[in-house]
């Protein structure tokens, strides 16, 4: 009887059940990649995308926390907002600091990338030395350098008093108190994106610095023509990086200067932070939020575009 | 003729290494130095660097406070970050292979709206999460430090990156001896991606330990906070009268982690690079 089917239709018969194999095999593949993804998807939706979404529709509303009914207000968060000069000058002091800070930053790990790729003794000790201030928490930088910048008893200013420099208040002083946090953050986070200039530099093929040498091209010119233009992902991704993250400012003036003195070191969302969790008003906070989210997206793209366009492998 | 000049250029490069590590090294030594003074030492013109009577009573006062919980706040920082470290590989592991190397509708779609969301920084959801931590007794608990970022987009992005690299034949192979979905990903993809697991580990590991924002609006209670929260509050009131204390305490917040790295210094730079890298 088989042997009817066999010889019956065959190719048909076959095909037919590879084709039915076939299926069966992407239909197991399909729901096996649905119970991969499960937990992952649960925590997604949960916190990532209703979040966004909770934010957005909170931003319409007058969302006091401790009041049980919220008014509807469309556009009247963003609209205060608009008006509201502490968060202009909160987004004016955030930028500032945001590029101060990774032109700061990207320099100084640049240039000790370039030191550690040479052929130097210990460059194993100073690559651990210099990422250690990475691995700091916030709170212990702050601690240290609130105290290094104190006007009376501080160690930079002890330093600077040397070279003839009277005592200046870092901290205290709302032209300085930018440049102040900036330095210490540098200090802080310049690690990261040396290790990455390092790995950078590493994978740059040592055939194109011979072939320089041989055309007889001076150390200047092999930065500029060789090492830097073929850097260039790199340093898109370390300043596009720096800059997403220093937007982001809060631990550093919470700490250190409270926002202090007057509005001087107010970030966005440290004002954020006084907005939702000290004043309650979590609809406005949300707008504060979703408009700062708004121009860090506005600005990679622009970083993308003035340095990445430059960008070829 | 060109010999002296190679010399003179690494000597340059010798002082400009040496001045960056006295400027990364020397805060830290200061504080370790000046926490071991009074405060009438401490509050002298000129700075005082390195005092030749050490005074332990700052590490004192640190431990006998009722409002300095600096172990239980270490404690709750590493256990945190731990658990966190851990539900964000077994979570984020399975998701990186669906999306490597399982045909599945709507893969793509997915995977972009993933992408996406990394763009959008965190504090958009921060007061929804906070509402509903809120809303699940979470609030002041290690569950509001695990779970809010346990779908943790960057990892499963790069673990996928890993994943892919990881030629198909082994896996092909695997099929034919009749091993299934998960004996695949178990037994081949995760022991061939030790490294990649690794680099991970230490990346989300630090991150999570260092965050300051999310831990002090969940966790305000004095016993639940971790321990930059507990430092950074401590500025505001030791801030004025009591430095020694604090510096005391950001010692006591530093020696752990230099520990570690000093033992790990070779994997954590490896590690951070990586993920950095590929990243990129």
């Amino acid at each position: 009887m088989s042997n009817t089917i066999v010889t019956g239709s065959a190719p048909a018969a076959t095909q037919q059940a590879t084709r039915r194999f076939q299926i069966n095999l992407r239909r197991r593949e399909s729901l096996a990649a649905y119970v991969f993804l499960l937990p992952f998807m649960f925590f997604f939706c949960l916190f990532v995308v209703r979040g966004v979404a909770a934010a957005v529709n909170m931003s319409f509303y007058d969302w006091d926390v401790l009041s049980p009914v919220h008014k509807y207000l469309g556009l009247g968060n963003y609209n205060e907002l608009i008006n509201d000069d502490i968060w202009w000058l909160s987004l004016k002091n955030t930028l500032i600091f945001a590029v101060m800070t990774v032109a700061g930053s990207s320099l100084v790990a640049l240039g000790a990338a370039l030191a550690l790729n040479q052929p130097v003794r210990g460059r194993g000790f100073f690559r651990v030395l210099l990422y250690a201030p990475s691995l700091l928490s916030a709170g212990v930088v702050g601690t240290t350098w609130v105290w290094l910048l104190n006007t009376q008893f501080g160690i930079v200013n002890y330093a600077l008093h040397f070279f003839g420099i009277p005592a200046i208040n870092w901290l205290g002083d709302s032209n300085l108190v930018l440049p102040a946090l900036s330095l210490t953050t540098i200090w802080w986070t310049f690690g990261f994106p040396m290790l990455l200039f390092l790995a950078g530099l590493q994978g740059i093929p040592t055939l194109f610095y011979e072939a320089a040498r041989i055309d007889g091209a001076s150390p200047r010119q092999i930065f500029f023509y060789i090492t830097l233009p073929l850097l260039r992902p790199t340093i898109l991704f370390v300043t596009v990086l720096g800059f997403i993250s220093h937007m982001q400012l809060f631990s550093q003036n919470f700490i250190m200067t409270t926002g202090g003195p007057g509005y001087a070191s107010y970030s966005v969302i440290y004002y954020l932070y006084q907005i939702a969790w000290k004043s309650f008003r979590m609809g406005y906070g949300s707008a504060v939020a979703i408009l700062l989210a708004a121009i860090i997206v506005i600005f990679t793209a622009l970083q993308f575009i003035l340095i990445g366009r430059r960008v070829q492998y | 003729m060109t010999l002296p000049l190679f010399r003179i250029k690494n000597l340059s490069l010798y002082v400009f290494l040496a001045i960056l590590g006295l400027l990364v090294a020397m805060p830290l030594v200061l504080i370790l130095s000046q926490s071991l003074m009074d405060n009438t030492t401490l509050y002298t013109w000129p700075p005082q660097v390195v005092t030749l009577a050490p005074n332990f009573g700052s590490y004192q006062t640190l431990f006998s406070q009722p409002d300095l919980q600096l172990g239980r706040w270490l404690f709750n920082s590493l256990f945190a970050s731990a658990s966190y470290t851990v539900v964000v590989l077994t979570i984020c592991a399975p998701a990186a292979y669906a999306f490597s190397r399982l045909q599945f509708r709507g893969r793509n779609v997915l995977f972009f709206i993933l992408l996406a969301t990394i763009i959008i920084p965190s504090q958009v959801t921060l007061i929804p999460n906070y509402l509903l931590m809120r809303d699940l007794h979470f609030l002041n608990s290690i569950n509001a430090l695990i779970w809010p970022g346990a779908a943790n987009v960057f990892a499963v992005f790069l673990l996928r990156q890993f994943f892919m690299q990881i030629p198909q034949e082994l896996e092909e192979a695997a099929i034919l001896d009749g091993c299934s979905y998960f004996g695949r990903f178990w037994k081949i993809i995760l022991p061939l991606s030790s490294n990649a697991l690794t680099a991970l580990t230490i990346f989300v590991f630090l991150g999570h330990y260092n965050d300051l924002f999310w831990p002090l609006i969940v966790n305000s209670r004095v016993d639940m906070r971790t321990l930059p929260v507990g430092l950074a509050i401590l500025n505001s009131s030791y801030g004025g009268s009591e430095r020694p204390v604090l510096l005391a305490a950001a010692v006591f917040a530093t020696v752990p982690i230099l520990l570690v790295y000093s033992f790990f210094q070779r994997k954590i730079i490896q590690g951070v690079t990586l993920t950095g890298m590929a990243g990129r």
